[in-house]
């Protein structure tokens, strides 16, 4: 996925766009466990892809000219509340029909073609599961749905992989909420879906948990499959993969890898933090160059600020040299996922 | 092959719905309106034991088949898809590689199933307990009624269970339709009865059983066509509508 960050500040139209050249589908999964299943998605085409999709509720437009598109891989959605995810992931899921604009997952629409489920799987944010059903019924039955043969041997193996195994017997009635996400998400992965759409997957989950789930997720990613994620909790997204897409206001803000969306962002400088030698020397030795156009002096750092990381990268060296100054730390403290988002939104 | 996959489904997803609908309070509540009509009986027999008309129009018309059946047929039906709507859960099934008419399907023999084993075993009961007394006339009575909540309980479930799809308040409106145009309205209005479910199962009854002309107006080669019409075409709408299903409307 190509970064992509609009150029006019505000969210305006222009900060719509398709993320670019999406990577090819990975290789159909194997349907040895399933009946024969309708056509798969085009070779080449783009796993999920939305071109010009908007919805709205009589006057609230919840979403806007959505356009972009995935290949395998993790994929962040970030968004601060009332952003439009949760409508976004609906739309992709086949539970909301665009109002405008073509939304298709695998070459398929997926709110007019069933069929399409076969290779989807969908862990909604809603927290209700059948509490009567124990795990291991839950999970089965998401897997007899889906026409798969074996379908006690395919339960057993996705309770494995979400490490609820102890727990499969008893009723979801009875789970905790980070179970009952992880049987969600056993019953949304049993049938070994080529696209998952999880909404806040890690919701109720406790920290051993959510990185037992990033891992899978990653483990899955690395197999090929789609994955697009919601959640509120950047860090969360940042652990699992470096690809987001930004909402901001029913519009996408940005795309793509959060690194190469920060350098984009050529109108607010990048902060580096500086310990030297002589972090006085080398404030003078940097104020000279004019991609730098601030220096701060702390107790035992020096902070500084430019328009533009690589150059800098290439400055600080050379002018340390030059200084004989001895360089013992350099951070560039935004580079964060965090700081990315609050830039996209705040925009 | 999907329609191979979703006749498979039905059955899986008609035993989810059979363990959603009876939850226990739901079931206690139930059973014991389905007592109502038998403690009737029971009364009846104790004070006149042999007014088989009576107690026909008394008891089995005027509580099962006008109250009983309607109440019971618009919990289930309005339930098989309400509360699945409600709490989201309606998405493990739809987020699935089947035809929407299984899972109709598989909601209506549910709801459809409950309902009748519930209204029928309280007319078979009742029916033992008074009219088994009078021979083949109390049998053909309690053969009449029983096929009137057979018909009655299909033709209800279908358009409560229709209902949920199109609005949050479908008990609330069944209700209404049960007490206001079954009940009120059909009494004053003799011409309203080929628009009345109430009036198809009486009518179908008539088949087993000579009614009462005031009580069953519709002759039995009527009353099947048009609750056989109204099934499928409820049905139909059903499928139609959940092929549209939406969630509700959010900004986010």
């Amino acid at each position: 996925m190509t970064a992509q960050l609009p150029q006019n500040p505000g969210p305006g139209p222009d900060l719509q766009g398709p993320v670019g050249p999406a990577p090819a589908v990975a290789p159909a999964q194997s349907t040895s466990e399933l009946e024969p299943t309708a056509a798969p998605a085009p070779q080449g085409a783009p796993a999920i892809e939305l071109i010009n999709a908007a919805r709205w509720y009589g006057n609230v437009v919840a979403v806007n000219d959505l356009s972009f598109s995935l290949g395998a891989g993790v994929t962040g959605l970030l968004g601060p509340n009332g952003a439009g995810k949760t409508t976004l992931l609906h739309m992709l899921a086949g539970f909301l029909a665009p109002s405008a604009g073509t939304v298709h997952v695998l070459g398929r629409s997926p709110n007019r073609d069933p069929s399409v489920y076969r290779q989807i799987g969908l862990v909604p944010e809603r927290e209700a599961v059948y509490p009567f059903l124990t795990g291991f019924e839950y999970v089965r039955f998401n897997a007899r749905l889906q026409g798969m043969r074996d379908s006690d041997q395919a339960a057993r193996d996705a309770i494995l992989r979400v490490g609820l195994e102890d727990a499969m017997d008893r009723p979801i009635g009875t789970y905790s909420k980070g179970m009952r996400q992880r049987a969600k998400v056993a019953g949304a992965l049993v049938h070994d879906p080529q696209v998952l759409l999880l909404d806040e997957p890690f919701n109720g989950m406790d920290p051993r948990q959510r990185l037992a789930m990033m891992e899978l997720l990653g483990q899955m990613a690395s197999a090929g499959r789609t994955i697009l994620f919601s959640s509120h909790i950047l860090e969360e997204v940042e652990r699992v993969g470096n690809d987001i897409l930004v909402m901001v206001a029913g519009r996408l803000a940005a795309s793509g890898d959060y690194r190469a969306i920060r350098a984009l962002m050529t109108d607010r400088p990048h902060t580096i933090t500086i310990r030297s030698s002589d972090d006085r020397r080398l404030g003078w030795a940097l104020m000279a160059d004019p991609t730098v156009f601030g220096v701060e002096l702390g107790t035992d750092n020096l902070t500084v600020k430019t328009a533009q990381l690589s150059a800098f990268r290439r400055l600080i060296a050379g002018a340390s040299r030059t200084a004989g100054v001895r360089l013992f730390e350099v951070v560039s403290g935004d580079e964060s996922l965090e700081s990315v988002f609050d830039y996209l939104v705040r925009r | 092959m999907m329609f191979k996959r979703s006749l498979a489904a039905v059955p899986l997803m008609g035993r989810i719905t059979l363990r959603q609908l009876l939850g226990r309070r739901r079931t206690i509540l139930l059973l014991l309106l389905a007592a109502i009509p038998v403690l009737l009986a029971i009364v009846f027999r104790a004070a006149n034991d042999a007014d088989l008309e009576g107690f026909a129009s008394g008891v089995l018309d005027a509580v099962a088949v006008t109250l009983l059946l309607p109440i019971v047929a618009v919990l289930f039906g309005t339930a098989a898809f309400g509360a699945e709507i409600e709490d989201g859960t309606i998405l493990y099934l739809l987020a699935k590689p089947i035809s929407r008419w299984a899972v109709i399907a598989a909601k209506f023999i549910g709801a459809a199933g409950v309902t009748a084993l519930l209204v029928l075993l309280s007319v078979l009961v009742s029916g033992a307990v008074v009219l088994s007394p009078l021979g083949e006339q109390g049998a053909e009575a309690t053969r009449a009624f029983l096929a009137a909540m057979l018909v009655g309980s299909t033709c209800y479930v279908a358009v409560f269970l229709t209902l949920s799809l199109f609005t949050r308040r479908a008990l609330l409106i069944g209700l209404v339709y049960v007490l206001v145009w079954e009940g009120a309205l059909s009494a004053l209005l003799p011409g309203i009865a080929n628009l009345s479910i109430r009036q198809y199962a009486l009518g179908v009854a008539n088949a087993f059983w000579q009614m009462k002309p005031d009580e069953a107006r519709l002759s039995p080669s009527t009353a099947l066509p048009l609750a056989i019409i109204l099934v499928v075409a409820a049905l139909a709408i059903a499928t139609w509508k959940l092929m549209r299903f939406e969630l509700p409307g959010g900004t986010d």
